[in-house]
């Protein structure tokens, strides 16, 4: 990716070309979890704009200026009109920042997918806050919710200040994050998912929170294709705990095997809960990633 | 064969031990790498896998061990030194004759191989799978025995010496050989002899046997023909009749055509056709007033084994006449002698000059004798040296036993001779006393011998013990051919009318100056050296192989002889299966001997291959990985 001049450069994190194909993809959540601030996003329940959704029966109690007085006359029924609601959206990106990210450009390429997807939801007046996840229990690091242009410098400098490290687990920075949020909206999880704990209760936590789940798994070279054989012994990079194996060239079609099912145990959390799942190798290249994945994907229109 | 193995160094099996840290060593993994990985998470998973945990994968996991295990095994068998058994005693100290005399240079009609090439072949591969704790001993076999090698181990000092051995063209001698091995045997414990040979060789051997001998009989080799005799005498005419014997081996029947060439020129040529075993004697004249060099060259019509029994060479000497002195008071022999156109007597009326030497002396006296001469007769007294054995007194006796095999005495007849001097044995003499003294009794008389012979120093002598003139024998039909058969061993010992091919295994006596240094160069380059007796004789010379040895030294400038194999023993080719010796008979064996294989070199050849897979099976890329 060029990223030309830092000095001619509106961020560090992608380059001016990248960032203006950005500004004119949207996000393409498939519930429209909104919230009742008026918004862009069209709602499903009925609005007030003047976009025409559909007709109903009256009710006792209905505002009378939506019955529709033509119909009332020809058929000496009263029916509602009703149009569709725009309401707000709330982008919720949130960062696994742990140690296993620090790992083969996988944070960077997690940064850039979180700035790249910040900038979809504020250039589409969406409500768009961050949540940095370093240590287990302890307060995320938050980019508190914000909309429009204007937060677009902001949202990337705090992107591009963050630094890996912490011990957090995918389970845990959800439950932190969740203690502070409120809206609904889209929740797109940006981590490796490489965790002992159990992934579906995160998962139903967001759903239940009103959020449909865009989970990224972001894996490095090395973990999609390990090149590693003989007698090791392999330390985790948050946790420090070894783990002796032998003949490690035999078990990698194994550790293929696991590392599949964990992408479509994962796929699996997220499509039963109306998300998204994908799953971006960080040596790919960013606008592959963006302009060919996401789009394959239906992730942004 | 046993094909349990044996194992030659047992004690290397303690290095077995080494199993122990091997396995500690690779469970503890002390090198083992660290690799930092994002998260254990995936790993863990793996690891957990039942199929990761199953038998089948666990042996899996733990190849590289197994194959340092095998490794180990391989090599400490390898140090344990293994082999296969071949169920023959195994000797630790191991000589092995070979037969190099001139039949072992007979070829195969199919490969083309001598017989020496095939014992040498046997013998590399016994060389070859010779173990640790065994010796050999080289000993080459011909005419006489050599010992190539002192008993050891070092196989290239065997093969080098086995590589330099060559066919000697000389009939094969076994007693020597096995006397080379029994002195061998007070150095070292030698069990058994292995002697290979293709029984080109006397049947019957005079030893006994102190140890076991395997003979191993050599293939035969194909049909051979060969000039087996070849000498000239000289005739009446004063030509030379040249007689050539040729034989043929019991193969198969073959034509050859000889021919005769005489100081270079071709002088006669022949053809022949010989049945199997048979032989021919061919007959030519030639004439040659001064020494001429023959050579009969023999060109088979077929197929021939063997080379060196295809050419003979023969000098035939200058003619002169016989210088003979006898004693004025023997008359009946100067009688019997006067007309005789070969020689010429002394002492002459005419004129009082004497030679140096003479060629025959007949003499009645001890002075008469002291004169040089080739052949010396004494009539009519006892030598000085044997007047304490035997006295001469005036009896009447006759004969009563001659050697009748005895050129002297050939065709003549002594019965009924009267004799009026009888020799009678001093008290407590016989013949065994004459015998150390190196006399020869040719006629025994009742009281004591009457004709005695001794060789001395080249010289000839004979002794009449009583005076033939006061006996009946000059009145005999035997006289003259007495006195015949005397000129005739003349002029052999003289050799003016006869002349034999010299033959190998020895040059034939030389004379030239006395006690000079000589050399000899041999028809294969070598140059031997020799020195002359006080006589002027160079004796004992060997001669391995046919051909032309030329002399060089005081008195021979380049002086030639020519050596021919001459043998019908070894043209014949014929081997004997069974040796006879004192006491027991040696059967021939064709099969060859099973030597005990050393397994060493396999084991430790599995080793490296092990090394090789261990080492590709670390370094292979990792399977599984996905493009």
């Amino acid at each position: 990716m060029s990223q030309g001049s830092p000095l001619t450069q509106f961020t560090t994190l992608f380059d001016n070309k990248t960032l203006s194909m950005l500004e004119r993809m949207r996000l393409n959540p498939t519930r429209r979890l909104t919230n009742r601030s008026r918004g862009e996003h069209l709602s499903g329940k009925g609005g007030t704009s003047t976009e025409f959704s559909d007709y109903r029966n009256y009710v006792p109690g209905d505002d009378v200026r939506y019955i529709d007085w033509n119909i009332f006359s020809r058929l000496n029924r009263p029916f509602m009109k009703q149009y569709q609601h725009e309401e707000e959206m709330h982008v919720v990106l949130i960062l696994d920042a742990s140690s296993s990210m620090d790992y083969e450009d996988k944070f960077l390429r997690c940064q850039q997918l979180a700035a790249a997807f910040g900038v979809m939801g504020l250039l589409n007046f969406e409500k768009v806050s961050a949540y940095v996840c370093h240590n287990r229990g302890g307060r995320p690091q938050q980019f508190l919710p914000t909309t429009g242009r204007g937060s677009m410098k902001r949202l990337f400098d705090f992107l591009s200040q963050l630094e890996p490290g912490g011990d957090s687990p995918i389970e845990s920075a959800v439950d932190d994050v969740l203690r502070s949020h409120r809206g609904r909206g889209i929740a797109i999880l940006l981590s490796d998912f490489e965790s002992f704990g159990d992934l579906q209760r995160p998962m139903n936590l967001l759903y239940s929170s009103g959020l449909e789940i865009f989970g990224v798994q972001i894996l490095a070279p090395s973990e999609v294709n390990p090149e590693i054989n003989g007698d090791l012994r392999l330390v985790d990079s948050e946790s420090g705990q070894t783990l002796d194996i032998s003949s490690a060239g035999d078990l990698l079609g194994l550790y293929h095997e696991h590392r599949c099912m964990l992408e479509e145990h994962l796929a699996t959390l997220c499509r039963q809960r109306s998300g998204k799942f994908l799953m971006v190798n960080s040596g790919d290249n960013l606008e592959y990633i963006l302009f060919d994945q996401l789009r394959r994907k239906g992730w942004v229109i | 064969m046993n094909f349990w193995p044996g194992f030659y160094a047992l004690q290397s099996a303690w290095f077995l031990l080494l199993l122990l840290p091997l396995i500690i060593f690779y469970f503890l993994k002390l090198k083992r790498p660290h690799q930092r990985v994002p998260s254990l998470a995936l790993w863990s998973q793996v690891i957990n896998d039942r199929r990761v945990n199953s038998p089948f994968q666990k042996f899996k996991r733990s190849i590289l061990l197994l194959l340092q295990i095998l490794l180990l095994l391989f090599l400490v068998l390898a140090l344990m030194q293994p082999y296969v058994q071949s169920g023959a005693e195994r000797a630790e100290y191991l000589p092995i004759l070979i037969d190099c005399s001139a039949s072992m240079a007979a070829t195969d009609t199919e490969t083309g191989k001598t017989r020496l090439d095939l014992a040498k072949e046997r013998v590399t591969d016994l060389i070859d799978n010779m173990l640790p704790d065994q010796q050999f001993s080289l000993v080459a076999v011909s005419s006489t025995a050599r010992r190539l090698t002192a008993f050891t181990d070092n196989q290239r000092v065997l093969r080098k010496a086995l590589a330099d051995l060559t066919v000697d063209d000389v009939p094969s001698q076994l007693e020597d050989a096995l006397r080379m091995t029994q002195a061998l045997s007070r150095t070292a414990p030698i069990k058994t002899v292995l002697f290979y040979s293709d029984g080109n060789f006397p049947r019957e051997v005079n030893f006994e046997l102190p140890f076991d001998l395997n003979f191993q009989l050599l293939p035969a080799a194909g049909a051979n023909m060969g000039i087996t005799s070849f000498n000239a005498r000289r005739n009446q005419a004063g030509n030379w009749d040249v007689f050539i014997r040729i034989e043929n081996s019991k193969q198969a029947d073959s034509s050859a055509k000889v021919e005769l060439i005489q100081d270079g020129t071709s002088v006669a040529e022949e053809e022949i056709v010989l049945g199997s075993g048979d032989s021919q004697r061919l007959e030519f004249s030639i004439a040659a007033d001064k020494e001429s060099q023959l050579e009969a060259i023999l060109k088979p019509g077929s197929k021939d084994s063997l080379a060196s029994d295809n050419r003979a060479f023969l000098t035939i000497p200058p003619s002169r006449s016989l210088l003979v002195y006898i004693d004025p008071e023997l008359a009946s022999y100067r009688y019997a002698l006067a007309d005789n156109p070969e020689l010429i007597l002394y002492p002459q009326d005419k004129s009082p000059t004497a030679p140096p030497e003479y060629d025959l002396i007949i003499g009645s006296s001890e002075r008469d004798l002291n004169k040089p001469a080739l052949v010396k007769m004494g009539v009519g007294f006892v030598p000085e040296g044997l007047t304490k054995l035997i006295s001469l007194e005036s009896n009447l006796t006759d004969v009563v036993d001659w050697n009748r095999s005895s050129t002297l005495l050939r065709h003549v007849e002594l019965a009924d001779v009267q004799i009026s001097q009888q020799p009678v044995w001093a008290e407590n003499a016989n013949v065994e006393d004459l015998e150390e003294l190196g006399y020869e009794v040719l006629i025994h008389g009742r009281l004591g011998p009457l004709l005695l012979q001794k060789r001395n120093e080249g010289e000839l002598e004979f002794y009449f013990l009583f005076n033939t003139d006061r006996s009946t024998l000059p009145y005999r039909v035997g006289f003259p051919i007495l006195v015949s058969n005397l000129i005739q061993l003349t002029l052999q010992e003289a050799g003016i009318s006869e002349s034999q091919a010299p033959a190998t295994p020895v040059l034939p006596p030389l004379e030239f100056q006395p006690e000079k240094q000589y050399e000899i160069q041999t028809p294969t380059g070598n140059e031997l050296r020799a020195e002359s007796d006080p006589n002027g004789r160079i004796t004992g010379v060997p001669a391995l192989h046919t051909g032309q040895y030329t002399v060089n030294g005081a008195g021979a400038d380049n002086a030639k002889i020519s050596v021919s194999l001459l043998n019908p023993l070894e043209t014949s080719l014929v081997s004997v299966e069974e040796i006879q010796f004192s006491e027991v008979p040696i059967t021939a064996t064709q099969t060859q001997i099973d030597s005990d294989k050393p397994l060493w070199g396999e084991f430790a050849f599995i080793a490296f291959l092990l090394l090789l897979g261990e080492w590709w099976y670390f370094q292979k890329r990792p399977s599984g990985t996905m493009s």
